[in-house]
């Protein structure tokens, strides 16, 4: 049987059912959306531990010359290696029922390795037989192509040759095809004969045996390259990934990390309701407390029945809040993998994950209330008895705005706002929080967007074509410039670049751009240091990302690259914002004596037409024209394209962002709601008295509407100041994991005045109920409210 | 001579005020034996509810001697006092004070609850049996608002009567009551003396005066009269 105190508990909380309601509504809007969060992120942790790790990512890649058993067997002869196999890349163009795409073919000299970049079979055929392909399962629906159809594929400038797709198989170690934009396929040598490529192996990938960091890998990687080269062979480049890490990774943490600071932001809105309730409630049995520590309460008796209404809040809130949250965390966690290109398998949640929600939400309303609650318990008893309610008026405020153009209505409005202040102020926070998120979010947006521009206002053309081979730079363009639609052309040397180190490691490849002086349709937008000139020899001009990866690169300081396995000195004589990419521009003239040839990898086109269909129409018959002049293309991208996803992929952290704003302001709102209540409720004396001598609905309800726009407006000016910090640290974080956007000192107006809109709409919704409530109260009754 | 139940030495009790310190009590002296019936008397303002708060530990006094069944009120501690209050002193308040969302055999329990005393049937066959003998056990499951101001008045004195205390201070028992309750409350008051409770009620209603054993006037702080009342 409950005791006494306890029913009373139940009783206070079922007499306030509306209010209670609202708090546990709220309370579960932001456990939903933070429980989601945190049960999404353990999935993906565990899945990610269980599929990534498991599959024994590749630590290495040497390229080779030539690669045949022999070279393999001294490789995987060394201590530190713990598998070893041998593999070859071919770049394509993948023809699916009229669907053209980019393909990289994947031959492996053993497809049922359990030691290296295991591979998950998925459906069909496994492994892929002669004559035959298997997809990658994040590009099947991306190429166009079915299991059991037929992909034509076509490598090298030799005729397409259609192959019939036998199965699907994942490849954890790959980003998305479809976020790529690539077509991943998997077949035997004999199938890349078929092909007409060459059909041997050219890579060595390994595992080292011991979880080591990325320099002691490429130690490993180093001595492997020696060991070939002491047998005779050459190796022209060596790429090391980060140990143990998808090539997602650091953006999903980045995401992770920003979706739990303001998944924590949410929590502590939801506290500040929390605190209002329990405030409140407090505020209004004062006396009752009084009354209780006369009949012998002691202050834990007191401290225990609140907290212990706090906490079945919590428990309510929870209750709901779970299965809701792991109902969201599912999707949302199957949407991340697919992004990280995992397959979602097992999707219970971890128990822990559970345990820590539920936990946390019973525990964070004790922890809100517990400040109001200790002060209650710890009142005296002649204090408490001697309460006598709502106290402060707001006179001095209402006074301040005795001004012509400020009526006695919205002053009174304006006092009543004031007179329980640090609720007041709470809710102003909630609503503020929100705001402050939106305003930052709408921020980043627009800084994104700006970004993007700049980033792509040196690019002057509308389409660039990617070349299987090298070809001489002018009969490339001489062969495109013909072709109608085209108004301009221009031919572009790209090689890899590796910086040697001085203890003898290479670092990360990077794409060199060779630039032709005062190139009509690529200027570089020079943050520090200068452009290239006519004059220039060996200068670099480099992307930030790249000066971020490699500290030894530094605006003047001259470089020892690695150009096709050859060394060269560069001098650094520029800095550009290439966005996340890591790459370096040099005078074409340079880069063509440094690789011994004028020949050209990629085709920048500037076409006639603005129109899509116009654009894509010349692309097609450019390329068609290219490939009748021998020009073999691999792919070829539209800018406008590429532009847009880009930016759609860089703004999906914004939308996450606003959906987080959304949930903020509706908890926001609710406490708006809630607080009007309590108002409402503590003043039906008032009320009563201003029925008596007249008031009539209307003016009674635009007291309380009134009151509720006080408060939203003074909410509007805090979001507005609380948004800078958050929009310089979002800013900041972007550009740490992204690439650098403008922090802006101000909240742009349109995002502004948006936002004061919606508090308007919040305002009228939040205080319609209270309104009413004020209005349907009969005077009489009104005036007989203790 | 046996020991008072209450003794009270030189007790002053001073709030201050914006306009300088408001004495409330100043230099009384005052010693209530066990069995006592005493009605405070006084104009309003003239510190009568005050001393109650002393006599309650509800309040503390600004100086003075304060010892209430050998406990020396003064020195005790916060939590001390609480402890003292639950089992020591029932305390019935002129606008009955009951908790509005518990029935009124809940409100009679409630101090048991506070006090750890019994079990769960245990308290709530005592509070019956209270209300039973205050004659309102057939309002037990009622809650205070739909209860007449007499019968909540009844379950207050049930409630303060919930931990068998030896004393029982009363605030205008009978101010929000009609004349023919306020008798009936008088008289129960007046059965509970006789069964050995001391009782110290506040009240400026001369008809209540004479159902007390013993009168304390005061007036702007003082005693200005005491006197034995006959029966």
């Amino acid at each position: 049987m409950l005791s006494p105190r306890w029913r009373k508990m139940l009783r206070d909380a079922s007499l306030h059912k509306a209010r209670t309601a609202l708090a546990i509504v709220a309370m579960v809007v932001g456990l939903a959306g933070a429980g989601a969060l945190l049960a999404s992120w353990a999935l993906v942790q565990r899945v990610t531990a269980q599929t990534f790790l498991a599959s024994r990512p590749v630590s290495a890649t040497l390229r080779v010359e030539r690669v045949d058993d022999a070279l393999l067997a001294r490789v995987r002869d060394l201590p530190a290696i713990a598998a070893v196999r041998a593999r070859r890349v071919v770049f394509a163009t993948a023809d699916a029922n009229g669907r053209r795409t980019r393909a990289q073919v994947f031959a492996l000299s053993d497809w049922h390795a359990s030691g290296i970049g295991r591979l998950l079979p998925d459906e069909g055929a496994w492994p892929p037989r002669d004559g035959e392909i298997v997809l990658e399962r994040s590009s099947l629906e991306f190429s166009g192509a079915a299991l059991g159809g037929t992909l034509r594929l076509s490598a090298g400038g030799n005729d397409a040759v259609a192959l019939p797709v036998a199965g699907i198989v994942r490849d954890v170690s790959l980003p998305p095809g479809w976020m790529d934009h690539v077509v991943y396929a998997f077949a035997t040598p004999a199938t890349l004969a078929r092909l007409r490529v060459p059909a041997t192996f050219d890579e060595v990938q390994f595992v080292v045996r011991d979880a080591l960091d990325r320099d002691a890998v490429r130690r490993v990687a180093v001595a492997a390259k020696a060991s070939i080269e002491a047998a005779g062979g050459r190796v022209t480049g060596i790429d090391v990934p980060v140990p143990g890490e998808h090539a997602h990774a650091a953006q999903m943490d980045s995401l992770a990390l920003t979706q739990g600071a303001f998944a924590v932001l949410t929590l502590v809105v939801c506290a500040l309701l929390v605190v209002n309730l329990v405030a409140a409630m407090l505020a209004a049995q004062t006396r009752e407390i009084g009354v209780m520590k006369v009949l012998g309460a002691s202050p834990g008796d007191i401290a225990a029945l609140y907290a212990g209404f706090a906490l079945a809040l919590g428990v309510a809130a929870s209750l709901v809040a779970l299965p809701l949250a792991v109902a969201i965390a599912r999707p949302y966690a199957a949407m991340k993998l697919d992004m990280l290109n995992f397959p979602l398998g097992d999707t219970a949640i971890p128990a822990w994950a559970l345990a820590l929600q539920f936990a946390a939400g019973c525990l964070l309303p004790v922890a809100a209330a517990a400040l109001p609650v200790a002060r209650a318990s710890r009142m005296r008893a002649a204090d408490a008895l001697r309460d006598a309610g709502i106290a402060a008026d707001g006179g001095v405020v209402r006074r301040r705005f005795a001004l012509p153009f400020v009526g006695r209505p919205l002053r009174l409005s304006i006092g009543n706002a004031f007179r329980r202040r640090a609720r007041m102020v709470l809710t102003v926070l909630a609503l503020a929080a929100g705001g402050a998120v939106y305003l930052g979010a709408a921020n980043l947006a627009s800084g994104v967007r700006a970004s993007v521009a700049h980033l792509f206002a040196g690019h002057r053309y509308d389409a660039s074509l990617r070349l299987v081979d090298d070809a001489e730079a002018a009969r490339l363009e001489a062969a495109a410039a013909t072709v109608p639609g085209v108004a301009g052309v221009q031919a572009l040397a790209k090689a890899r670049g590796v910086l040697r180190h001085a203890d003898g490691l290479d670092g990360d490849a990077f794409a060199l751009v060779g630039l032709p002086a005062e190139s009509p349709l690529l200027a570089l937008s020079v943050e520090r240091g200068r452009g290239l000139g006519a004059t220039d020899g060996n200068a670099l001009v480099v992307s930030r990302r790249l000066l971020k990866n490699e500290p030894l690169i530094q605006l003047d300081a001259e470089v020892e690259l690695q150009i096709d396995g050859k060394p060269t000195r560069w001098r650094v004589v520029g800095v550009v914002d290439a966005g996340p990419q890591a790459l370096a521009y040099a005078p074409a003239a340079a880069l063509d004596a440094a690789r011994g040839g004028v020949l050209a990898s990629t085709l920048l086109v500037k076409l006639a037409s603005s129109e899509p269909a116009a654009q894509l129409d010349t692309i097609l018959r450019l390329r068609a024209a290219l490939d009748g002049a021998g020009f073999a293309v691999a792919g070829s991208e539209v800018m406008r394209e590429t532009r847009r996803v880009f930016e759609d992929h860089l703004l999906m952290v914004v939308q996450f962002l606003g959906v987080m704003a959304w949930a903020m302001i509706a908890i926001g709102g609710i406490g708006l709601a809630s607080t009007m209540s309590l108002g409402v409720l503590e003043r039906t004396r008032e009320i009563g008295v201003m029925r008596a001598i007249g008031a009539s609905d209307r003016a009674i309800m635009t007291l309380v509407q009134a009151e509720g726009l006080v408060v939203c407006a003074l909410a509007w000016l805090a979001s507005l100041a609380l948004s800078m910090p958050i929009g310089y640290a979002l800013a900041d974080a972007f550009g740490r994991v992204m690439f650098a956007v403008p922090m802006r000192a101000w909240p742009n107006a349109d995002g502004a005045f948006a936002w004061a809109a919606m508090l308007g709409v919040v305002s009228i919704v939040a205080c319609a109920w209270p309104a009413r409530r004020a209005v349907r109260m009969p005077a009489a009754r009104a005036l007989g409210h203790a | 001579m046996p020991t008072p139940l209450i003794t009270l030495e030189n007790i002053g009790k001073t709030y201050p005020a914006p306009a300088g310190d408001f004495h409330a009590l100043a230099d009384i002296d005052l010693a209530i034996d066990r069995g006592d019936f005493v009605a405070v008397v006084g104009a309003s303002g003239s510190g009568k509810s005050t001393l109650l708060n002393l006599l309650g530990g509800i309040d503390r006094a600004t100086r003075g001697r304060i010892v209430v069944d050998g406990h020396d009120l003064g020195a005790a501690s916060e939590r001390a006092l609480t402890a003292w209050r639950g089992r020591g002193v029932g305390i019935v308040f002129q606008f009955f004070q009951l908790l509005p969302t518990l029935t009124a055999l809940e409100n009679v329990m409630l101090p048991m609850d506070f006090a750890r005393r019994g079990t769960s049937p245990a308290r709530r066959d005592r509070a019956l049996a209270l209300l039973d003998r205050l004659g309102v056990a057939d309002q037990a499951d009622k809650l205070p608002q739909a209860l007449s101001g007499g019968q909540q008045q009844r379950v207050a004195v049930a409630r303060a009567l919930a931990n068998d205390p030896p004393l029982l201070l009363a605030d205008e028992p009978t101010g929000n009551l009609d004349s023919r309750t306020a008798q009936s409350l008088l008289e129960g008051l007046a059965g509970l003396v006789r069964d050995g409770l001391t009782v110290v009620m506040v009240t400026h209603e001369p008809r209540a005066i004479a159902y007390a054993t013993r009168s304390v006037s005061l007036a702007d702080g003082r005693i200005v009269r005491e006197e034995r009342i006959d029966a």
